[in-house]
């Protein structure tokens, strides 16, 4: 073995991959940037929901003789977890009736006391074993009156359980822990490969130029090979179903529990309903992505982080016991996850049901035609000329005109590339550094991240490109317009994103409450210049400088100037790595972006972003930032009329004073 | 001049792939009856010609006509007078030749026993006979040669693109492919020939136009253009001879 041949090849192999800008971003972005989000995003849902959970209380009736019952009833009214007006008080014991009432759903669990031998008294828990809502109330009794001891050291209560749900319920309970998930997430699979073979491979093999040259209309190609990809991903996710059904019913007899459960089969096969639709949207989506490669490798770069970010919403849905209502019935995977249980469980509607297809076949419906304006790309085919860049190719995906002539492009150009990776910097920065240095101290923690780490990497960058800095922001003098214009944005801006937001994706109220307590803190330690300078004038400077400088300056440079302003919007929503500010700060984002980009200079969206927050800081500390919640409907509703209008006053003010912006 | 009488018109195509120029205003006609060679160095434009011509690209300004049908208004239609083959018109590997005839004869909505009666014709003239059973992928390049011609002209259309259709073929099966052309040429049908073997455009085009850079250098017989050249001996002579005059042309972008 020749060392020196052994390491010739290794550092040409190693140079050629990192040229690859696909496998970086997937090397580098995806491990440091999207897994961390997804996963504190999801968690943050799974918090909330589980804190719901915990908080609902339990509907159980006591019945049985005052002299047995009162000590049990005691006991229980103790556990704030038992709602206090149905602990009702019954004498008599009648079996029959219980079990309707909790099978019903009318109460989560019957209690029904008797005398029993050795100074014991017996305990039935009447419970559906099939219903989360009465194992929850059932184990809660449990916990409740399980260690309670006689004075002789004998146990004061025996147990019993008496579930009401028949066999084929508890084998669709099971069932419906396990199959949506796993249904759902074979079906993405079972479309995975096809999906790139007879896209991607179907250029990597040469017979896209053939297929494109006889006379079928782009839109009836993709529709056939999305049809095929979803026949072939649908009969993956049969045959899972099949198969887990049975493994399901073998498991069960192999530990010996034969007798208690049987598979619903006709409601498990009810879940086709969920297995069609659902299979067309994915396969439309992969389809879609491996249109846009030009190779089998990029097809699998690209689709790998789809199907995580496919797969994250099923989960979620698979792992919580949701309701399917309201967003989560049309949320592409949520909902065919939580319909697939819910057909199962025998729960669905009618009505939620054709919501979920509708919805699923439309989202499908929309990734089709996409894929089809995708398979049209010249990119495709005029790859070889290695003349068509990412960014003229998206400009003619989104639909912007003509890929226009690009600018003679100078080493230190700013870039949608450099601008990503900022992002990437400061987000890494954000959930390593930042965060655990404001977990220590709130106030310097937050003061040291924006001065030192926001800014910092704004001038490590422009140096590092050898710009100057004002060059990389923009710091240009405007008109009095603009800057009329960005106080009248940023006076009402927030009005109408806390109300929008309140509407769209309300937040927890105990959220609200420690964010109230953030900019107004309670023991009066930090006074309201502090807090201006802290929260208003801080982020100002600092996140504008990076999000509205740098980052919104590359993405344009490449980018048709709304998109630019869209991205740079969303990616400053996520750096707050807080689902329920998510909409919030990425509506702002875009707001201030807009800002930037017409007035042609930072200073407007800075003003705007330090009146916006300075208007909450005041509000704070005058004691009216209740939540938008109180207001009442007709006072939202007014609310948002009036801070639109002024948010749209404003933008007449700005608009066009780009031209008028000179160098200071 | 109507676009009827031609096979195929191009009227000041111009395609731009982002700020590259790939080609410049390009005008021609190939008549029925009539093999046109486009010829020209690599990075011409060529192959971007011609798939604007098979409306697979969108031209950025200009239009093209195929057997009368303007390209742009009705793709579809003008595809379906179109028999394309070029370098890059791979083949389904794991369909049989038959299966693929099939597939393409029923693309172009032909009956079910005119794709029959075609590919039986076909199988004789094109030599098929043993290779139609078997997969694509089984198939040495000179079979699958032939069957990608059958593909190209099952559904006999008026205008036959062929880029490059000897790569690749040794001489016997180059020499039996210009054969065809020139039949299909005799059958009245507009052939566009476009190769990098120059001896073999002198062999085959009736006319010949000279690509480069995007813009069309010359054109003319090939026995015309070898005297514009100052009576090359060959037509790579005179390619060579014409590139150079223009690249000596102080006028021209270098």
């Amino acid at each position: 073995m020749k060392l020196r041949d052994v390491a010739l090849v290794a550092g040409k192999e190693l140079r050629e991959t990192l040229r690859d800008r696909r496998t970086l971003t997937v090397m580098v972005l995806f491990p440091l940037v999207v897994y961390p989000l997804v996963s504190l995003l999801m968690a943050q849902v799974m918090a909330s929901h589980a804190a719901r959970g915990e908080a609902r209380r339990s509907r159980v009736t006591v019945v049985g003789p005052v002299s047995v019952t009162e000590s049990v009833r005691a006991r229980l009214a103790a556990d704030k977890s038992f709602a206090a007006d149905v602990l009702a008080w019954d004498a008599r014991a009648n079996t029959t009736s219980d079990r309707a009432s909790v099978e019903a759903g009318a109460v989560d669990a019957v209690v029904e006391v008797t005398p029993g031998a050795h100074g014991a008294t017996r305990v039935r828990v009447v419970w559906d074993e099939a219903r989360d809502e009465s194992r929850q109330a059932h184990d809660r009794v449990g916990g409740a009156l399980a260690g309670a001891l006689a004075p002789g050291c004998g146990p004061l209560f025996t147990l019993e359980d008496d579930s009401v749900a028949p066999r084929a319920r508890v084998g669709g309970y099971v069932l419906s822990k396990l199959l949506p998930l796993i249904v759902v997430v074979m079906i993405m699979l079972g479309a995975f490969y096809p999906a790139i073979d007879i896209t991607a491979g179907e250029r990597e093999r040469g017979t896209l130029e053939t297929i494109l040259s006889a006379p079928v209309s782009r839109f009836d190609l993709m529709t056939g090979k999305v049809i095929a990809v979803a026949t072939l991903s649908t009969v993956t996710g049969l045959l899972n179903m099949t198969s887990m059904s049975l493994t399901m019913v073998q498991g069960i007899h192999l530990v010996g529990g034969a007798a208690s459960v049987t598979i619903p089969w006709t409601r498990a096969a009810s879940t086709l309903i969920v297995v069609i639709p659902a299979a067309f949207l994915f396969a439309s989506v992969m389809v879609a992505i491996g249109a846009m490669a030009r190779s089998f490798k990029e097809a699998q770069t690209l689709l790998t982080p789809v199907y995580f970010l496919c797969f994250t919403p099923s989960l979620i849905a698979g792992l919580g016991d949701w309701d399917l209502a309201g967003a989560a019935a049309v949320v592409p995977g949520v909902n065919v996850t939580l319909l697939a249980r819910d057909l199962i469980l025998g729960t669905a509607t009618l009505g939620r049901t054709l919501v979920v297809v509708a919805s699923t076949l439309a989202c499908g419906a929309l990734a089709l035609t996409l894929a089809a304006r995708l398979y049209d790309s010249e990119r495709l085919l005029a790859a070889d000329d290695g003349t068509v860049g990412l960014g003229a190719w998206l400009r003619r995906l989104l639909g912007v005109g003509e890929a226009r002539a690009a600018a003679p492009t100078a080493a230190n150009r700013a870039t949608p590339g450099q601008a990503l990776a900022l992002f990437g910097v400061a987000f890494v920065l954000m959930v390593g550094v930042f965060v655990p240095l404001q977990k220590w101290r709130l106030a310097t923690g937050l003061a040291i991240s924006q001065w030192v780490g926001l800014l910092g990497i704004v001038v490590v960058y422009a140096r590092g490109t050898g710009r100057p800095l004002a060059e990389v922001l923009r710091v240009r003098r405007v008109p009095a317009r603009a800057v009329l214009g960005a106080l009248l944005v940023g006076a009402s801006a927030w009005i109408v994103v806390g109300v929008l937001a309140q509407w769209l994706v309300p937040a927890p109220p105990e959220l609200e409450e420690s964010k109230r307590r953030f900019v107004v803190p309670a023991d009066g330690s930090r006074g309201l210049v502090l807090s201006l300078a802290l929260i208003a004038l801080t982020p100002a400077v600092c996140e504008e400088a990076l999000f509205r400088g740098a980052i919104l300056r590359g993405l344009a440079a490449g980018l048709p100037r709304i998109t630019a302003a869209v991205i740079t919007g969303l990616l400053f929503g996520l750096f707050h790595l807080d689902l329920w500010r998510l909409l919030p700060t990425a509506m702002l984002g875009i707001a201030l972006s807009l800002i930037a980009l017409e007035t042609d200079s930072i200073l407007p969206s800075m003003l705007a972003h330090f009146t916006n927050n300075a208007c909450l800081v005041i509000l704070g500390y005058l004691g009216r930032d209740r939540s938008v919640d109180e207001l009442g409907k007709p006072a939202q509703v007014a609310f948002l009329g009036v801070g639109l209008v002024v948010v749209l006053l404003g933008a007449a003010c700005l608009r066009g004073t780009g031209r008028k912006a000179t160098d200071l | 001049m109507s676009t009827n009488e031609h096979g195929v018109t191009a009227r000041h195509l111009t395609k731009m792939f982002g700020a590259a120029l790939a080609v410049d205003d390009l005008s021609f006609t190939v008549a029925r009856g009539e093999i046109y060679g486009l010829l020209g160095p690599n990075g011409a434009g060529k192959t971007t010609t011609l798939r604007m011509l098979a409306a697979i690209l969108a031209p950025t300004s200009g239009s093209a006509s195929l057997a009368g049908v303007d390209v742009a208004r009705d793709p579809q239609a003008a595809r379906r007078q179109l028999g394309f083959l070029t370098g890059s018109t791979g083949l389904y590997a794991r369909l049989t030749g038959r299966e693929l005839l099939r597939y393409f004869g029923r693309l172009h909505h032909m009956p079910e026993d005119a794709i029959a009666a075609r590919t039986a014709l076909l199988a004789g003239v094109l030599d098929l006979e043993g290779i139609l059973a078997k997969r694509c992928e089984a198939l040495s390049t000179g079979q699958r040669q032939r069957l990608s011609v059958a593909r190209a002209v099952l559904h006999d259309p008026t205008v036959l693109i062929l880029d490059e259709p000897t790569v690749g073929l040794d001489v016997l099966a180059s020499r039996f492919l210009r054969d065809f052309v020139r039949a299909e040429r005799d059958r009245g049908k507009a052939v566009i020939f476009s190769t990098h073997y120059l001896a073999e455009a002198e062999l085959l085009c009736d006319r010949i136009g000279l690509l480069h850079r995007g813009r069309m250098l010359a054109e003319d017989t090939p026995g015309g253009l070898r005297a514009r050249a100052g009576d090359a001996s060959s037509l790579e002579e005179a390619f060579l001879r014409l590139v150079a005059g223009l690249t000596a042309d102080p006028e021209v972008r270098p």
